[in-house]
């Protein structure tokens, strides 16, 4: 039986009514219809469907939608503004940090988050921050590159 | 990849977590950080038909000093460990195994409780907490009891804890002056990992001569529990402390474990990196037990 | 300074952007009003008779709309090479490893799909399972595939000039064999389509592939449908490395229920099926003998290779000359002897992937070059540097190297990283590496025989406002070819980049072979510039009619003409300005714009539109094989590794690389070092942790990828890739490949940096602790 749920997402209230087997990216994508956040294995284990979930950056493939009622998610799309791209995009396109783009989102996210906490990490750190998103194209040199940009 | 169908509830408090596992036992999973029990679930291996979920719980959700004791809460997240400036003054073993532990991404989501009760034999909580002695506190609608979690596991998945029971706290006695611990696990790649071997080891010094007096060292990932290396721990009690009683309690280790050939290594690997780890981990309790 | 305006830069790309931002569509992103999902039945066992197969229950399961089989798709065979194709859409008498589908469902929804998939009866009758070459190869073996006795799916013999010979005349003969294991190619995006029939007729096939063309052609030769009326279209795509350059069954099942069900069918596979399909890199077993002459001078090559190539034959033809032929390079090496088998087993097919055949084939040859180096007590640079080929030398086999900047790569990777500082000056522990390759810019022959054009590409002008639409059926799957040809067409037309708006990986929009072999920059880059030149030309005559001035003395230069002499245009923009009365941005320049003289040639003839296309000149022998590894040109690269060991884990932690790759010429500079550094990645994945297990009844067992080790950022070390440019003839302003060849260095770098760590050879990969521990226990004993 499916359960209402209010969350909000990237800072607009939802409510919607979920089956419990639900994953969050799940409702994200097909439900809400932001489909930023990507699906690369659904077993968590390589960071492409990042989302921040109450502000810290988690596997939305391990967290069932029922979970993350009252929680505030923000995904890729809200990191955009009316002035155009976050610093943290504008560095990634910059720096020629994204190739095929699947794990962007999620890597962008990771990115953010780290910055957010940390405004001046060195390499070993941002190696250590991203180390749940996997990239196969970039070879992260210039992921690490724009992030230390910002 | 689906899940499969199940009930979901979400209770308000222990008690009524308690009541719901009375009513449904081995029909229901708890569910807190998921990165375990949704990937099982995922995969088919489990499919309970009750999922009960703790988010609700913030009593679970806690830390505290306690003097001589460290009490941690079975939703504690394995993020919050690795930067808790508690755990990392005193219990730093506990720190390097959760900083070790998948990603950062699952770090923030998987739970200390989560970590104990799966049980894997490979997990990076369960060796460091049983070298300092940790208890686990069980709770049921029929009231509380503590294991301590040296004798918790029985088995890869199984442990002493019954269906109707939850994993509400864990309490670590803290080291006192002239003890200490140490973690380092070994994997293949350098994040996200399933150890091939990891060992916690804790010693403590006698004040008088500075002779070993006590010594636990824990072997996970060769076995179906983690292990005690007890034949190690033999040869360090009553012993000074030096590079080559370290060599040889490590030479000792590796018969004290039961490793088995599978497709991430085999047993003669296994053995010999628990007498690589078991010296490296006496090195850091050392370390620590004379700062 | 580059004497470029648009390429040879840092522009940013033209699709990062959309892809940092969410706003980027990959085909899983795609929703369509009365969508079914459709999924497949695939076998659980690695070799077994279909007996029989019932779906009447899966049928009558309500929210099922379509189940087909063998019997609704037919046994039209398809693959890749036409001589060797040996797979239909759906098993009907036999499975040959697990995951050979056997039927495809639609339904409603995933759920019900996923249901009716497990309510379809098969009974089967296992039968043996051949896993290793050595059981296929095996008396008695059973066949799988009749026509091919042993379960030799190919079999390659060659000689160039006479190695017997040969040997006799040199010092020093070493012979070492090296193995590795079968690979994934890793893509974050598992493989998805969605299928869609218009009311004309038309099946619309998207999908995540490398090649839209291949995919059109399959689909309408296996479900006999018009190619004319087939569109095969891609979205954004999460990368490829080769696996995802052939059609899979599951974008035939999914046009097929599409066609069945006259309704739109959505499609994917889980991470798990990623991995049951595969496609990616085959075991390769090489036994490698060299001969050289005390002096280093390299005199012949044999080489004995067996690959282990799963149930299907894919790429794998391709793979097993592939490993042999570029082994005739980058030294000069007269005589080469090369035999190679290709073998079937019950496993998932391997195919092509980053590098194909010659990746681990490089890997032996570099490493034992090293082993040849040490014991006539020569520096491993030198060696190289002593039998290096030059611009203009021809390999035994045919492979001309029309630019090759391979000695200016040694010197800049030994330059960078203190080479001569820290070559066997390192401590126990410690050591550094070298090693080259190179490799095809593009197949110098299409996977199908023909002659038809490797590559079209169509430029129209907009009728007002200067904007030219740049049109390519090539696929960008991350490699950066759709900035790439947007920045070549500015180049040759003279415009700059923002004027471009380029649209890609269409069937509709040409012919284009996709992106494999490295050849899009080199081949779709031709004939995007020679569309760009023809468009240019027309609107010059245009100029050059209404101006009275020859076109010679015209030019279009960043967006603006110029004249070689006073000109007085005064006419053409009074003439624009009138059709666009009520702008408030008019232009007001002292020179005409390229905006006006695009309006100016659009009211003279039309719609300018110019086409351009690219097939090779004939190239290669004449011998059997001769087609593969011929290329219009060859990059090439130079990689040093640093490496520290744990002598007691044997753990290894990768310093630093320093990676030289000749490019030709970067048309983009940040994309040129994005794809070196992506290589190496790959490489060192490959060189340490990857490697697809089996167990015993031929089931992956690291079907995730958590036990399928990728590298993470804390595996990778930091990359200085340094860009070599050797302006290559035959390439469009100079250009040639860098996405493959960069990878070729990276495996045998590691091999030999730690052999200088730890003193011992190892021949197989990947370099696990537990392995590299057990050499170092070995060595210890003697």
């Amino acid at each position: 039986m499916k359960k209402l749920i209010q969350l909000t997402v990237n800072d607009r209230e939802v409510e919607i009514a979920v089956e419990p087997n639900m994953t969050l990216t799940d409702l994200i994508r097909y439900e809400i219809g932001l489909t930023g956040t990507k699906k690369g294995c659904e077993t968590g284990d390589c960071g492409a469907c990042t989302v921040l979930l109450n502000g810290l950056p988690v596997n939305s493939c391990l967290v069932l939608a029922v979970q993350a009622n009252g929680c505030t998610v923000e995904t890729i799309e809200g990191l955009e503004t009316e002035d155009g791209l976050h610093p943290v995009q504008d560095a990634f396109v910059e720096h020629g940090a994204i190739q095929c783009g699947f794990c962007s989102p999620g890597m962008i996210l990771s990115a953010k988050h780290l910055l957010d906490k940390n405004p001046n990490p060195d390499e070993s750190e941002i190696r250590a921050g991203i180390a749940g998103n996997l990239c196969r194209c970039t070879g992260y040199q210039k992921i690490i590159d724009a992030i230390k940009s910002v | 990849m689906l899940l499969p169908r199940f009930e979901f509830h979400e209770p308000a408090s222990i008690d009524e977590a308690c009541e719901i596992m009375a009513t449904y036992g081995p029909k229901a999973k708890v569910l807190a950080g998921g990165t375990d029990l949704m990937v099982n679930m995922k995969k088919k291996i489990l499919a309970p038909e009750n999922i009960v979920c703790l988010s609700k719980l913030d009593p679970m959700h806690s830390i505290e000093d306690k003097g001589d004791q460290i009490v941690i809460g079975g939703r504690y997240t394995v993020a919050e460990l690795t930067v808790d400036a508690l755990v990392e003054k005193k219990i730093g073993a506990l720190r390097s195994g959760a900083r070790a532990l998948g990603s950062p991404l699952v770090r923030n989501r998987a739970t200390i409780g989560g970590n104990i009760g799966s049980a894997r034999p490979a997990a990076d909580l369960p060796p460091s907490l049983i070298a300092y002695g940790a208890t686990v506190t069980l709770q049921s609608s029929k009231g509380k009891r503590d294991v301590l979690l040296g004798e918790f596991f029985k088995g890869p998945g199984f442990t002493e804890m019954r269906p109707e029971e939850i994993l509400t706290t864990i309490t670590v006695p803290v080291p006192s002056d002239g003890e200490g611990a140490g973690y380092i696990n070994l994997g293949v790649r350098k994040a996200q990992d399933c150890n091939v071997v990891n060992v916690a080891s804790f010693i403590a010094l006698d004040a008088a001569d500075g002779s070993i007096k006590d010594a636990r060292i824990v072997l996970g990932s060769v076995g179906p529990t983690p292990l005690r290396a007890s034949s190690a721990e033999d040869v360090l009690k009553g012993e000074k402390p030096d590079e080559a009683l370290f060599r040889k309690a490590g030479e000792a280790a590796r018969q004290d474990c039961t490793p088995i050939d599978d497709f991430r290594g085999l047993a003669s690997y296994r053995k010999a990196m628990v007498g690589v780890l078991t010296k490296r981990t006496l090195d850091i309790a050392f370390a620590q037990a004379t700062a | 300074m580059s004497d470029h305006k648009v390429i040879n830069s840092r522009a940013r790309r033209i699709d990062t952007p959309a892809k940092a931002t969410g706003r980027a569509i990959y085909v899983d992103d795609l929703s369509k009003p009365g969508m079914l999902y459709g999924a497949l039945l695939q076998s659980p066992h690695a070799h077994a008779k279909i007996l029989s197969i019932d779906t009447s229950a899966a049928e009558a399961l309500p929210g099922v709309k379509c189940v087909v089989t063998a019997k609704e798709a037919g046994l039209v065979k398809y693959g890749v090479s036409p001589a060797r194709y040996d797979e239909t859409v759906f098993c009907h008498d036999r499975v040959r490893y697990v995951g050979d589908e056997i039927a495809a469902v639609a339904a409603i929804d995933k759920e019900t799909a996923e249901k009716a998939v497990s309510l379809i009866k098969v009974e089967y009758e296992q039968l043996p399972v051949l896993l290793t070459i050595e059981d296929a190869m095996a008396d008695g073996a059973p066949l799988l595939h009749e026509k091919y006795p042993r379960n030799i799916t190919g079999e390659v013999h060659q000689e160039f000039g006479d190695v017997a010979t040969a040997f006799k005349a040199c010092d020093l003969i070493k012979t070492t064999t090296v193995k590795n294991k079968r690979q994934d190619g890793g893509f974050i995006e598992p493989q998805g389509c969605l299928a869609e029939v218009d009311l004309d007729g038309t099946l619309n096939l998207i999908s995540s592939t490398q090649s839209p063309h291949y995919i059109q052609r399959t689909v309408a030769m296996v479900l006999g449908l018009d190619v004319g009326k087939v569109r095969v279209k891609k979205m954004y795509v999460g990368a490829g490395f080769g696996p995802k350059a052939g059609t899979n069954p599951m974008e035939l099942a999914c046009s097929l229920m599409a066609l069945k069900t006259g309704k739109p069918v959505k499609m994917n596979y889980s991470r798990e099926q990623v991995f049951m399909f595969n496609r990616g890199r085959h075991a390769f077993t090489h036994k490698i003998t060299i001969g050289v002459k005390k002096d280093g001078t390299l005199m012949a090559l044999e080489h004995e290779c067996y690959l282990d190539g799963g149930a299907y034959a894919s790429f794998g033809p391709a793979t097993v000359y592939y490993a042999g032929s570029l082994l005739a390079g980058p030294y000069k090496l007269p005589n080469m002897k090369y035999d190679g088998w290709r073998i079937y087993t019950n496993k998932p097919a391997c195919g092509a992937q980053r590098g194909h055949g010659a990746v681990i084939a490089r890997a032996a040859f570099e490493q034992q070059l090293d082993m040849i180096a040490e014991e006539l007590n020569i520096d491993p640079k030198e060696l190289r540097q002593k039998n290096m080929m030059e611009t203009g030398d021809t390999t035994c086999n045919d492979l001309n190297m029309s630019s090759f900047g391979m000695a200016e790569c040694l010197d800049a990777v030994t330059g960078g990283s203190d080479w001569e500082a820290k070559k066997g000056k390192l401590p126990k522990g410690k050591g550094i590496g070298l090693a080259c390759g190179f490799f095809v810019s593009g197949a110098g022959f299409p996977i199908y025989r023909s002659d038809t054009y490797h590559g079209t590409v169509m430029i129209k002008l907009t009728e007002d406002g200067g904007t030219v639409l740049v049109y390519t059926a090539s696929a960008e799957i991350g490699q950066g070819s759709d900035s790439a040809f947007a920045m070549i067409a500015a180049e040759a037309l003279g415009v700059p980049l923002e004027c471009i708006r380029l649209a890609s990986g269409d069937t509709d929009m040409g012919v284009d072979l996709g992106a494999y072999s490295s050849r899009q920059t080199l081949m779709t880059g031709h004939a995007t510039k020679d569309a760009a030149e023809d468009v240019k030309r027309q609107i010059l005559e245009v100029l050059s009619d209404e101006l009275d001035v020859p076109v010679e003395g015209i030019d279009i230069v960043e967006g603006r003409i110029t004249f070689d002499r006073p000109v007085d245009f005064s006419e053409l923009r009074t003439r624009y300005i009138k059709e666009h009365r009520g702008w408030t941005d008019n232009p007001d320049t002292e020179y005409l714009t390229f905006k006006e003289a695009s309006r100016i040639a659009y009211l003279k003839k039309g719609t300018i539109v110019g086409t351009g296309k690219y097939k090779p000149h004939f190239l290669g022998g004449t011998y059997k094989g001769a087609a593969v590894g011929t290329s219009p040109a060859y990059g090439c690269s130079a990689q040093v590794a640093e490496v520290e060991v744990d002598m007691e884990t044997g753990q290894i932690t990768i310093v630093q690389i320093v990676d030289a790759h000749d490019c030709g010429k970067a048309i983009n500079t940040t994309s040129v070092e994005g794809q070196m550094q992506g290589s190496i990645s790959m490489g060192i994945g490959e060189a340490m942790h990857e490697e697809v297990k089996f167990d015993a009844n031929g089931n992956v067992i690291n079907n995730d990828l958590a036990e399928y080790k990728m590298v993470t950022a804390l595996d990778m070390p930091p990359v200085d890739a340094i860009v070599v440019e050797t302006n290559e003839p035959n390439g469009p302003f100079g250009a040639k490949e860098v996405g493959e060849g960069a990878i070729m260095p990276t495996i045998p770098a590691l091999l030999n940096a730690v052999y200088d760590a730890i003193g011992v050879r190892i021949f197989e990969l990947p370099l696990t602790p537990e392995r590299v521990y057990n050499a170092i226990q070995e060595a210890n004993k003697e």
